[in-house]
């Protein structure tokens, strides 16, 4: 049994990472603490856990670990109070927007000893899971290219404000594809090149909500990245995760979450489509939870986190400098 | 009761010219067909390989030539279509307009910027019209989704996608599988959406490209090219000739009102053929449409020879292609953007 402490609900996971806690028999939610006081209290209502109004006092209480969910900016010195408090800890992605803080809150937890994971939900998401078994056996040779895109809506809020994301949609959507093709490929990315642009929400916000992105991995594999915010407020859902893979073998095409129905409802004049996979963040919390219990390192760990950063701020770099950078 | 009246595909509306052919596989056979429905006449047939040649004339009762300049230059001939590989265009257009023959050229136009020049400049020179075939800006569903953007349905458009592809083109022998020559995906096929992006949305200032071209242990291509628009879009092209069976184009546009998706795999016709043990069974999608395409791009070059009227592609917008997926070969080669 793990008791286990959310720090911030200002991204949107934590209300799906606080359900699973409730529904997971070896976790309990046992506080919540959020520096917007009012939707912390509310997010306290909501999940039946406790309110703590000051961070300090959630951490030196006896909880087991912390998930933390802050805007991207916070994670690094959030990570470091938990981590001094011999916390266990779970950072939502981005585990942060430079390499430099990634580093530091790798280096702070190795010295206060406790296990850091990143939120690297698609790892556990049976779809990813299978593509990864495929492309292991063989079946399909040697991968010689790659093509992903992770698409979405724009999430607007912090997410746009640079100075509390420290980017846009090619931070917030290259992560995950960079972090499932390590883990499919078990090969690091090697170079990098990429446009972006504020293209489809000019007039709202000031951050890229499109990347186009053209990276290499070790052994030359040729790998093409599409990281928006650009599907429409009318598009049946929030988004996509798709990746097509060459083999000399053959090819594999998966989009992780074409896993719906399709529902037409008059009473709102809407084309919706209803999920019916899995949810991957009760792999991901679980995951986290048996961590703490166990006192070892999650699976997705802080290093996973850091390689994903150290590939969208070569990104930003390169879409700055318009040449190929090195990762 | 049971048969509808014979639905006329040629127009009939056009003078009756003579047309020479050069070129006689894939894509000659389907011009010569849709030049004669067009209402004219299939006076040579002409390729290196005699066999080619003879197979396709006998359907027209042409003339069999194994000489295509000789084609070129026959005196009772007004249009000449070339279908050859790209690199022999630029001698046959030559050839051709040096005969005062109008010409009907498959795309790429030709293997080089260079070349396109020359080409322009040998039509320029003997007033003949050259019309080179980006038969993508004649398919249905891509005019469906230029009049969706014109309307305004997706608002001011800042991203678009285009997949295109699927087997290799061709055996080992073909001149597909010699790089150098075709330019591989790249160049023969994702220069098809390089010219529609260019057409629809405007010019090109910058192009990064992977491109695959392998020989060993298959013959596979896939391109994946990085366009920045001048006007500030990016425009993501991915061309496939690594897939072992099927043909699939699918696009997505997204603009700051909505957005457009299309998939060639949702047809109206699909097939499954039960295995006879003569080999594998076949998926095969088709949309049939009462015009095809290839016809409605020889309407549009006739119309262009005989009333004059301004064709929807002209030589620069080929040339222009070309430059884009020359520029797209040059950056797969060093790993850099290049600029146009």
């Amino acid at each position: 049994m793990a008791k286990i402490g959310i720090i911030s609900f200002a991204h949107m996971h934590a209300q799906s990472y606080a359900a699973c806690l409730n529904a997971l028999p070896n976790a309990e939610l046992a506080g919540i603490w959020d520096d917007d006081a009012k939707r912390g209290r509310k997010m306290a209502r909501e999940f039946g856990a406790k309110f703590v109004g000051n961070l300090d006092k959630l951490l030196a209480s006896d909880i087991d670990g912390v998930i933390i969910c802050s805007e991207n900016m916070k994670h690094r010195s959030m990570v470091e109070a938990a981590a001094k408090a011999g916390k266990w800890i779970l950072c939502e992605k981005p585990l942060a927007p430079t390499v430099k803080e990634a580093k530091e809150m790798i280096a702070l937890c190795k010295k206060a000893g406790v296990g850091l994971g990143t939120a690297f939900p698609c790892r556990f998401a049976p779809t990813l899971m299978d593509a990864r078994a495929q492309i292991q056996s063989g079946a399909f040779g040697e991968i010689l290219a790659i093509s992903a895109t992770n698409n979405g809506t724009c999430p607007f809020d912090w997410f746009v404000d640079e100075k509390l994301s420290g980017g846009g949609a090619t931070m917030d959507h290259t992560v995950h594809v960079a972090d499932v093709l390590r883990w499919i490929m078990e090969k690091e990315f090697t170079k990098v090149y990429c446009e972006k642009g504020n293209l489809l929400h000019k007039k709202e916000i000031k951050t890229d909500d499109v990347g186009m992105l053209n990276l290499e991995m070790e052994g030359g594999i040729q790998v093409s990245h599409i990281a928006s915010w650009s599907r429409a407020k009318s598009y049946p859902t929030w988004g996509d995760v798709t990746l097509e893979f060459i083999g000399t073998g053959g090819v594999l095409n998966v989009d992780a979450f074409n896993q719906k129905v399709n529902v037409y409802c008059d009473a709102t004049m809407s084309t919706e489509w209803a999920p019916y996979g899995d949810n991957p963040d009760m792999g991901l919390v679980g995951d986290f939870v048996n961590a703490c219990d166990e006192r070892i390192a999650p699976s997705v760990t802080g290093e996973d986190g850091l390689r994903a950063t150290e590939v969208t701020v070569a990104a930003y770099k390169s879409a700055k400098s318009q040449k190929m950078v090195k990762i | 009761m049971f048969s509808n009246r014979q639905q006329q595909v040629a127009t009939g509306k056009h003078k009756a010219m003579n047309v020479a052919l050069i070129g006689c596989s894939g894509m000659g056979r389907v011009h010569a067909e849709m030049a004669a429905n067009c209402g004219l006449k299939i006076a040579i047939c002409a390729d290196k390989s005699r066999k080619a040649a003879s197979e396709l004339a006998a359907k027209y009762g042409a003339k069999v030539m194994t000489d295509g300049f000789k084609a070129a230059a026959s005196p009772d001939i007004d249009i000449v279509a070339i279908a050859t590989p790209t690199t022999t265009h630029l001698m046959f257009i030559e050839a051709a307009a040096k005969a005062g023959k109008h010409i009907f050229c498959e795309k790429p136009f030709c293997r080089t910027v260079a070349e396109c020049k020359k080409a322009i400049a040998a039509a320029k020179k003997a007033k003949v019209k050259l019309f080179v075939g980006h038969v993508v800006r004649y398919f249905h569903e891509f005019e469906a989704m230029k009049a969706q953007i014109e309307a305004g349905k997706i608002g001011e458009p800042g991203y678009v996608k285009i997949y295109r592809g699927g087997l290799f083109p061709g055996g080992p022998k073909s001149w597909f599988a010699n790089y150098e020559m075709s330019g591989g995906v790249t160049f023969d096929c994702a220069i098809h959406d390089m010219d529609w992006v260019r057409y629809v949305f405007g010019e090109p200032e910058r192009i990064f490209c992977q491109a695959l071209m392998r020989s060993k242990p298959h013959l596979m291509d896939y391109s994946q090219s990085n366009i920045r628009l001048k006007n500030g879009m990016i425009a993501t092209i991915i061309g496939t000739w690594a897939h072992p069976s099927g043909f699939q184009v699918k696009a997505e546009i997204c603009g700051d009102g909505g957005m457009i998706q299309y998939d060639s795999k949702e047809a109206p016709i699909s097939t499954l053929m039960r295995d006879t043990g003569d080999g594998p069974s076949m998926v095969v999608p088709g949309s049939p449409v009462a015009e095809s395409p290839y016809q409605r791009e020889w309407e549009d070059f006739i119309a262009w020879v005989q009333d004059n009227r301004t064709p929807r592609v002209t030589p620069e917008d080929g040339m222009i292609a070309v430059k884009m997926a020359e520029a797209a070969l040059k950056s797969a080669k060093t790993g850099k953007p290049v600029k146009l």
